[in-house]
């Protein structure tokens, strides 16, 4: 198979924080496009590659840019020895052969890249290829995904009504502290008690959000400090180095986490 | 910071406010409390959503003072966390109120190291009472307060010990207040009997870092006044309502000579009206026809060196901005031929790659072409609020809130300028409904020259904010430009206000009723709140996306070109 390079073979670690497999694997089912909502690093990515693993299907991932084109999606005609010959794109390939098409952080990409999704994203379910003159028609397994993290992109790079509004959505947040803890400990190799440390750690700088943090501390951030700890990095020091440090360049706010830091740890 | 200054308040009030949100996820205002020479030493007081700081610790290192006011923030985070519900005093004895308040210090405190167990490190340095303090009251309480909180400390005395065996002993009751008020009660009962004087009088807390306990009990007296009328953090709260519009004194920052305050005088009453519009008023949920009247008043003039030595003593970050600008220049749309990626085929360029191939050449790979779409289609207004309260200097300095507003207007439109953008400048005050004033500081077909330079200059800080009205007049000019995107970009210091407004909320959905009718018709509108706890009513005008607070109120200046150019990147 064509795609068989987009597989996912072995099961990704994903643990539900609540119904959002059944709910995905119904929108599946009716090939309903989903946008997957939430801030960064918690987990949208992560649940597509299980969902995809899950439901045994391949996984096309493109990740937008500002710089992005239609036809980086859709495709183009190369020249070879005899001519011109045309070139699927990551979504057009997904369109012909069946897989999830996940376009990550969708709202990178500028509006006119994006309407080149709508005809696929409603009842039509084709894709249009305006340079070959092609009009394909999905292949069943089609399913199109996309990321959508609300807030700190520009007010004015948002995405159009028509956009939002042909897909069904899932909300993600942070875990809460049980699962984050489960999560941290699994994906760091960290003993229960410590993964819990940076977790309060982590739910200290997601209330400094709005209070100087653009955006709190992603789970991804604590897996990160708690693989340093599980390689023997002191708490405190890994804290700094992949919490502290990534997070904030005014000097005022990094040593209140510091010191709260400081306050987490036994 | 000079030297002596480290490890007071001033240097770490910022530092303790994101502390203490961090821990407990909320945002009191910090004061600082003057300390006076021979008094006894100052603690920490909180209530009515303020924690009172002694503006120094006497007798601590800097290292020491500086862990104390963590000590001290984290201490009265605990309290504003725990002690839900505050004590009424009723027929209790003095001596009884202050050891429930020790036993619930002690209560919170244990709470929050159950969560943050790194706080007994903070905490416990502080407690040095032993059984060499004495047997009077004061270092009996110190003595008890140690016992409660350090597992290894020995007394010795009977009543210390049996007062942590009974804490220690409720421990699973920890979670409500009702444990402190039985065992204070019960232990002040027992001090009576040993005929231990206690004086409530000279009676201090120890140790230093905890509160006066001021907070846990329903006060007997009336609160202290909001001594928030005192500090910068005004510009943060609602604008105090005018009865007279009081002409603000001129500012120092641009030295004003006598003669240019007075052509406003002249305006005063005859200005003419420029427009009315609605107002909506959310307890009947009906706009009121023709409420607020615009009236246009032309903003007198200041000297143009002001703003030419603005923008020449931010050189580096005028600098910086150019090659921010350089890189968002406006560029027309164009095919760029020749170029390796792209979205079709340049015809020319495959031709020739062709002919190489059949000719055996290696040919030149760059064969696609590809437009280019930089241009910028924009139309910005940027909305100054004038009202009184930005006349309010920031602590420790002499620079109010309006000359920041100004230089930071006067960088914005250096560097709009720069880009070629299309942009115009307001400022607007309010004296009631009858009287909305608004002043043009640059138009859209106005070049940003010597003339509206003057008229930044010449902006003082006067009346209320009415800032639904200002909006919806603002929207006028801007919704008569031609563009793809029509950007109002208001500068505001705090909550809408007005003299003939009593309710706290009206003008807030009044503005937010605008914004709502401003994006109906295509104009996004962005704020850009100098108050960093303003988000309850910022986020209800303008949504929590469009808004951007800023709390280091200095540094407005250099953020506010960049907050533009991300707007429009």
């Amino acid at each position: 198979m064509i795609l068989d390079s987009h597989r996912i073979t072995t099961e990704p670690y994903y643990c539900a924080a609540g119904d959002e497999i059944a709910l995905f694997a119904a929108a599946y089912a009716a090939r309903m496009p989903m946008m997957l909502k939430g801030p960064t690093g918690c987990g949208k990515t992560r649940f597509i590659e299980y969902m995809a693993w899950r439901l045994g299907k391949p996984l096309i991932t493109v990740a937008c840019h500002e710089d992005m084109t239609a036809s980086d999606l859709v495709g183009r005609f190369l020249l070879d020895a005899n001519g011109t010959v045309w070139h699927d794109g990551p979504l057009t390939r997904a369109v012909r052969h069946g897989a999830i098409c996940y376009l990550d952080e969708i709202v990178e990409a500028r509006q006119d890249t994006t309407v080149v999704i709508h005809p696929l994203a409603d009842d039509r379910r084709v894709l249009p290829l305006e340079k070959t003159g092609e009009l394909i028609t999905a292949h069943p397994d089609f399913h199109l995904v996309i990321s959508y993290n609300p807030g700190y992109q520009s007010v004015l790079k948002d995405l159009k009504e028509s956009t939002k509004q042909r897909f069904a959505a899932i909300q993600f947040l942070y875990p809460d502290r049980a699962l984050e803890t489960a999560i941290v400990a699994h994906e760091a190799g960290l003993s229960e008690d410590d993964a819990m440390r940076l977790v309060l750690v982590g739910e200290a700088a997601r209330h400094l959000k709005g209070h100087g943090l653009d955006e709190g501390a992603s789970t991804r951030m604590l897996i990160h400090a708690g693989q340093l700890i599980a390689r023997g990095v002191a708490p405190a020091a890994a804290c700094q180095v992949a919490l502290i440090l990534p997070l904030t360049d005014d000097p005022d706010l990094r040593d209140a986490l510091t010191a709260t830091v400081d306050a987490c740890l036994r | 910071m000079s030297a002596e200054q480290t490890g007071q308040f001033a240097s770490l009030e910022r530092r303790l406010g994101g502390f203490v949100t961090a821990l407990w996820d909320t945002n009191p205002r910090l004061q600082s409390m003057p300390v006076e020479p021979l008094a006894p030493p100052g603690r920490a007081s909180f209530g009515h959503g303020v924690v009172r700081l002694p503006e120094r610790f006497r007798g601590f290192t800097p290292a020491q003072a500086t862990r104390l006011y963590h000590a001290a923030i984290a201490h009265a985070g605990s309290h504003i966390r725990f002690t839900e519900t505050r004590f009424t005093q009723g027929s209790l004895k003095p001596v009884q109120v202050a050891l429930i308040s020790l036993i619930e210090d002690a209560r919170v405190e244990h709470l929050a190291m159950r969560r943050y167990p790194g706080l007994r490190r903070l905490f416990l340095p502080f407690h040095v009472a032993s059984p060499g303090s004495g047997g009077m009251a004061p270092a009996l309480f110190a003595r008890l307060a140690r016992a409660l909180i350090d597992p290894d400390y020995v007394d010795g005395d009977a009543w210390v010990e049996k007062g942590r065996a009974m804490f220690l002993a409720a421990a699973d009751d920890w979670c409500s207040p009702a444990v402190s008020r039985s065992i204070g009660g019960l232990l002040g009962n027992d001090l009576g009997q040993m005929r231990v004087s206690f004086n409530a009088r000279t009676y201090v807390v120890e140790p230093a870092y905890r509160d006066d306990n001021a907070g846990i009990w329903i006060a007997t007296e009336p609160p202290p006044p909001d001594a928030a009328s005192e500090t910068w953090l005004q510009a943060a709260t609602i604008t105090p309502a005018e009865t007279e519009p009081p002409r603000g004194p001129p500012d120092e920052a641009d030295n004003q000579p006598a003669n240019a305050a007075r052509p406003a005088a002249a305006t005063e009453d005859g200005s003419p009206p420029l427009a009315s519009y609605p107002e909506w008023d959310h307890l009947i949920r009906q706009a009121r026809p023709h409420w607020a009247t615009i009236r246009a008043y032309p903003a007198r003039a200041g000297r143009q060196e002001v703003i030419d030595e603005i923008i020449a003593s931010h050189a580096p970050l005028a600098h910086r901005l150019a090659a921010l600008i350089e890189h968002a220049r406006v560029s027309r749309p164009r095919r760029l031929r020749r170029q390796a990626e792209g979205d079709t085929l340049d015809l020319d360029a495959s031709i020739e790659a062709a002919i190489d191939l059949r000719a055996g050449l290696l040919p030149d790979p760059r064969i696609y072409s590809r437009m280019e779409r930089r241009h910028r289609d924009l139309a910005t207004l940027v909305l100054l609020d004038v009202s009184h309260s930005t006349n309010d200097r920031l602590p420790g300095s002499a620079t109010s809130v309006l000359a920041l507003e100004r230089a930071a207007a006067a960088l914005l439109g250096d560097a709009m300028a720069g880009l070629g953008d299309r942009f115009a400048m307001g400022a607007f005050c309010s004296n009631g409904r009858h009287d909305v004033r608004y002043s043009v500081i640059k138009a859209f077909d106005g070049s940003f020259d010597g003339a509206a330079k003057r008229r930044l200059a010449g902006l003082t800080g006067s009346l209320s904010t009415r800032l639904g009205a200002a909006l919806r007049h603002a929207s006028r000019a801007l919704g008569q430009q031609a563009a793809y995107r029509r950007l109002l970009l208001v500068i505001s210091d705090g909550e809408p206000s007005d003299i003939d407004v009593g309710d706290r909320r009206y003008l807030v959905e009044d503005a937010r009723h605008a914004v709502q009718e401003l994006s109906l018709g295509g104009i996004d509108v962005f704020c850009v709140g100098l108050d960093a706890g303003g988000d309850r009513y910022f986020g209800r005008i303008f949504g929590r996306h469009r808004i951007a607070l800023i709390d280091r109120i200095e540094r407005l200046p250099e953020l506010l070109p960049l907050i533009y150019l991300r707007l429009t990147a």
